[in-house]
């Protein structure tokens, strides 16, 4: 038998007996997605790049009816004091249940909503409210309830030390250390399937979030420190939906600058931006305060193209590359340990090194190599991109301007993957908020899995055709923001051409297909 | 720091992976373990994994043991041929139990068992709450056979995650207050980009 065939591959890929997976793709739609990609190649190699791309938006504050719901809604302060107070509220059931109730990861709310209906829903909510999470994110609402002590209003400039974070800390390098550590605890340690674990990893998130607003200035943990708000803000430029001036040449008249000081009620911006300056949506929390500040009423959400502020306005610092690149390898690792094979994989790996225990030293250098890889094939594809350009300019700014086209990629497989996870488990969740504790249950059997599946909102085929479209959709905006990206760091004589995008090109070809096979492949259930 | 640099760190590390100790493979570690209910047994924590020639499937009951309470362990070792007929292990194999923790103490030995309808029975009881390591030994042709598997006996601690966490909290909280309020008393040391901000 050929070692290549599919038969010898599947004592790798089957699940093992007893092991409840998730069905992959069917190759109908494999096909179609293939098809797609073959076509949006030829598109991006013969046609040349538009210099000027159309950049169409609206600002939903000019919308008839709607538009003054959405101007009254961002001036108001109670509608988020009582979203904050509510999600606040569910964050500590969520811990109580974690520390006092069963240890039953599926009957668990600690663990079936963190990462069953948070951790999944979040990418799906990104793509639709932007980076509106960190509004009422739990973690910065308990802080800045404890150090400001004051439920909205500004607080008290000395209930914090107000420090200015140190330089060698002022990038997110750091978020992208607790991005990989937070990956490492989930996928390696299993903080997913312990209540307990993952109480305490909230508590400590509580901790390092209310230590860094009481030591430093503003909100320094949202802007520099925090995985998953820096991964929301990342994802968010691919968004349709930011906050953004209504008028800008109201805020170019501004000389005040309320929402980057703030007023007597107001908070500052916690990330230090300035409204009517801001060009990319990365930092942005959506806290409002800008909107409530603005004595014009100039804020509001704006709908615009997907993917249009990377394609013309996002210039990506070093580190911030880094990140990005950060969210593509993990993304698709947690895919990969997924996989029915991946313990078997773990299994062969241990042997070789002669790992026992919870097999962490297996896991960390699969982990490290995961990563490694596309890092490395981007490193080298980077290479061959700067040396077709006569110009040569310098490494990083390349690395740096091509890591963007890399985010539609990461964000899209995320989507794709958490749509499984959230359609196909969460239909357990009522049982789980009746009974918060899972006091007096037993583990979840293989037929009440599969009846929960039947209850799924979401028919199988629906969420196949999802995940192709989804796939097609982050392909397409990764060419097209390669292809505008590319001109930024050619000679401005200088015409972008197919041989400047094809290395490149290759990259996101090379992750969409593994993604895509990821997908094709049945995926292990969480819980 | 220039691509030349980076792709000899990048490749470096690369390297290294081959060079990684190899061993044969009679050491295993643990894949993750699972929950299992079936209409016969109550819930046990179990292990599934291939070591050398056999499939082992390793399982304690009940799931979450408690101190002072009976549990059991129950191991299959079936050798990976390619006949149909179900064939064990038939040797002796040893279970131990030792400290998950960073500074554990020796294994003890919980006791050597004999094949008995194609299953190994060790029994046990926990006199202290924690978190244990359980292993399997058995040799095959001279070589040594080990599975881990974790236990956790008895309920963790509950209030004391709090209780640090609301330590931490307040212990920051009144050092920001300490400072602050030595800050108004020395407005000397007042920093100077606050000193600034205040004439702003």
């Amino acid at each position: 038998m050929s070692f290549l065939s599919p038969m010898s591959w599947d004592w790798m890929l089957l699940p093992a007996e007893g092991m409840m997976a998730h069905p992959g793709m069917p190759a109908g739609w494999v096909e179609m997605v293939l098809a797609g990609i073959l076509f949006m190649v030829a598109w991006a190699i013969w046609i040349p790049v538009r210099s000027d791309p159309q950049h169409n938006s609206l600002s939903l504050a000019h919308l008839p009816v709607i538009g003054h719901v959405v101007s009254k809604v961002l001036v108001v302060p109670w509608l988020l004091l009582v979203l904050r107070i509510v999600v606040a509220a569910i964050f500590l059931l969520a811990i109580y249940a974690g520390l006092f109730g069963t240890p039953l990861p599926e009957r668990n709310l600690a663990t079936m909503l963190t990462w069953t209906i948070w951790w999944s829903g979040l990418v799906l909510a990104i793509f639709f409210v932007g980076s509106a999470w960190c509004a009422i994110c739990p973690w910065d609402s308990l802080a800045t309830w404890l150090v400001r002590r004051r439920l909205w209003r500004r607080g008290s400039e000395t209930a914090s030390l107000n420090l200015h974070v140190p330089k060698m800390l002022r990038s997110v390098w750091p978020a992208l250390l607790l991005f990989v550590g937070m990956s490492w605890l989930e996928l390696g340690f299993g903080v997913t399937v312990s209540p307990y674990a993952t109480a305490l990893l909230a508590l400590l998130m509580v901790v390092l979030t209310t230590v860094s607003l009481a030591v430093f200035e503003r909100k320094a943990f949202c802007r520099y420190f925090c995985p998953v708000g820096r991964t929301i803000g990342f994802y968010s430029e691919l968004s349709p939906v930011a906050l953004h001036p209504i008028d800008p040449d109201i805020c170019a008249r501004c000389t005040t600058l309320e929402c980057y000081h703030g007023t007597a009620d107001v908070e500052p911006c916690p990330t230090h931006l300035v409204m009517g300056r801001i060009k990319q949506n990365t930092y942005c929390i959506s806290c409002d305060a800008c909107s409530r500040s603005c004595p014009q009423q100039n804020v509001a959400w704006r709908l615009r193209n997907a993917g249009e502020e990377i394609i013309q306005a996002a210039h990506p610092r070093w580190d911030e590359a880094w990140f990005i690149l950060g969210l593509l390898a993990l993304t698709s690792f947690h895919g990969t340990t997924m996989l029915p094979a991946w313990e078997r994989w773990m299994s062969t790996l241990a042997r070789s090194i002669g790992d026992s225990g919870q097999l962490l030293w297996s896991f960390s250098i699969s982990m490290g190599i995961s990563i490694l890889i596309p890092v490395t094939f981007f490193a080298l594809m980077t290479l061959l991109t700067q040396r077709t350009i006569a110009a040569k300019p310098k490494y990083r700014r390349v690395f740096s301007a091509l890591a963007l086209s890399t985010l539609p990629l990461a964000f899209v497989y995320h989507l794709s993957h958490n749509l499984g996870h959230l359609v196909r488990e969460s239909p357990g969740i009522g049982q789980v908020i009746l009974n918060p504790l899972g006091s007096n249950t037993q583990t979840v059997m293989c037929t009440q899995v599969e009846i929960r599946h039947s209850l799924s909102a979401i028919q199988q085929d629906t969420i196949f055709a999802l995940q192709a479209g989804l796939l097609l959709l982050g392909f397409w905006m990764a060419v097209r923001i390669l292809r505008h990206r590319i001109t930024r760091v050619l000679p401005n004589t200088q015409a972008a051409t197919g041989g400047h995008i094809l290395p490149m090109l290759t990259f996101i070809m090379a992750i969409t297909l593994y993604n895509l096979w990821l997908l094709m492949q049945p995926m292990t259930m969480r819980m | 720091m220039n691509p030349v640099s980076i792709f000899r760190i990048l490749v470096s590390l690369l390297c290294l992976l081959p060079a990684w100790p190899a061993h044969a493979h009679h050491v295993l570690g643990r894949p993750a373990y699972s929950l299992n209910e079936d209409s016969n047994t109550p819930p046990s924590m179990q292990v599934e994994t291939q070591i050398g020639d056999y499939m082992v499937n390793m399982m304690v009951f009940p799931a979450f043991p408690k101190p002072g309470e009976q549990g059991r362990l129950h191991m299959y070792a079936a050798l990976l041929d390619n006949s149909q007929e179900y064939q064990s292990y038939q040797g002796k194999v040893t279970f131990k139990v030792r400290d998950d923790g960073w500074f554990a103490s020796a294994a003890e030995v919980l006791g050597t068992q004999e094949i008995d309808d194609k299953v190994y029975r060790q029994g046990f009881v926990f006199s202290k709450a924690g978190n244990y390591i359980v292993t399997a030994e058995f040799q095959v042709d001279g070589q040594p056979y080990i599975i881990d598997m974790p236990l956790r006996v008895g309920e963790p601690t509950r209030l004391m995650p709090i209780g640090v966490a609301a330590g931490a909290i307040i212990f920051v909280l009144v050092g920001v207050r300490a400072v602050q309020r030595r800050r108004r008393t020395h407005p000397k040391a007042k920093r100077p980009h606050e000193a600034a901000r205040g004439e702003a």
